[in-house]
């Protein structure tokens, strides 16, 4: 939902906009983790998006052979996938997002910074225009 | 309780009885006023201090959107 309403106002607001995913898996969500770490793999082969996507139509099927099946289907090299997925290259890297998360106090998700100004759970995109509006103001 | 020195803003008087201690009496609605004073300070200073003070950084990959862009939106998600 929240997914859907960010990739309309991505067209709306298209070039005055930009996104940044920041990894907050939840402690109490076990597979989320490897989630996290298997869309950077999928990143480091530049296909950081498409597996984002993947991620979020199929939650929650994120067993090790699902992770694979997505990079397989999104023409990445399934061994140098499981790779990187097997070794946690980027374990680190996810716990440091977390770590900045914890250091902000967010502790929900989804959670949201527009220029700065937190917006909190699962906005409606009416919600959003209005935030995004505001913050293209404050800009002029 | 306290002694009268450890709570001596909410003091409303003493009474000196011949042969007693002297009473002391609180006012608790000084006490409620103070209280309600803490909690608007902490939640009108807090959450600005908690979000303005980390730096935050970012992989080039999970990036959408120009780098000039005006509004840019940071989102912590979790996939599950």
């Amino acid at each position: 939902m929240v997914q859907r309403s960010l990739a309309k106002l991505f067209e709306e607001y298209e070039g005055r906009i930009r996104l940044v995913f920041k990894d907050r898996p939840l402690s109490m969500h076990t597979l989320a983790r490897p989630a996290h770490e298997a869309a950077r793999c999928a990143g480091a082969s530049g296909k950081y998006w498409p597996y984002h996507d993947r991620l979020f139509a199929e939650q929650p099927k994120f067993r090790r052979s699902d992770l694979l099946a997505y990079a397989t289907e999104l023409g990445l090299d399934p061994d140098a996938f499981a790779r990187c997925l097997d070794e946690r290259r980027f374990a680190a890297d996810v716990e440091r997002d977390i770590e900045q998360a914890q250091a902000l106090g967010i502790n929900s998700t989804p959670t949201f910074l527009i220029n700065g100004r937190p917006v909190i759970g699962a906005t409606s995109i009416e919600e959003f225009r209005a935030a995004i509006d505001k913050a293209l103001q404050e800009r002029r | 309780m306290g002694t009268a020195a450890s709570y001596s803003r909410s003091v409303k008087y003493l009474s000196r009885c011949a042969g007693r201690p002297p009473r002391v009496y609180y006012s608790w609605i000084g006490w409620i006023g103070v209280t309600l004073s803490l909690l608007t300070l902490i939640v009108a200073v807090f959450p600005a201090r908690a979000f303005a003070q980390v730096e935050l950084t970012w992989s080039p990959s999970m990036v959408k959107g120009p780098s000039g862009a005006p509004v840019t939106i940071i989102e912590f998600s979790d996939y599950q």
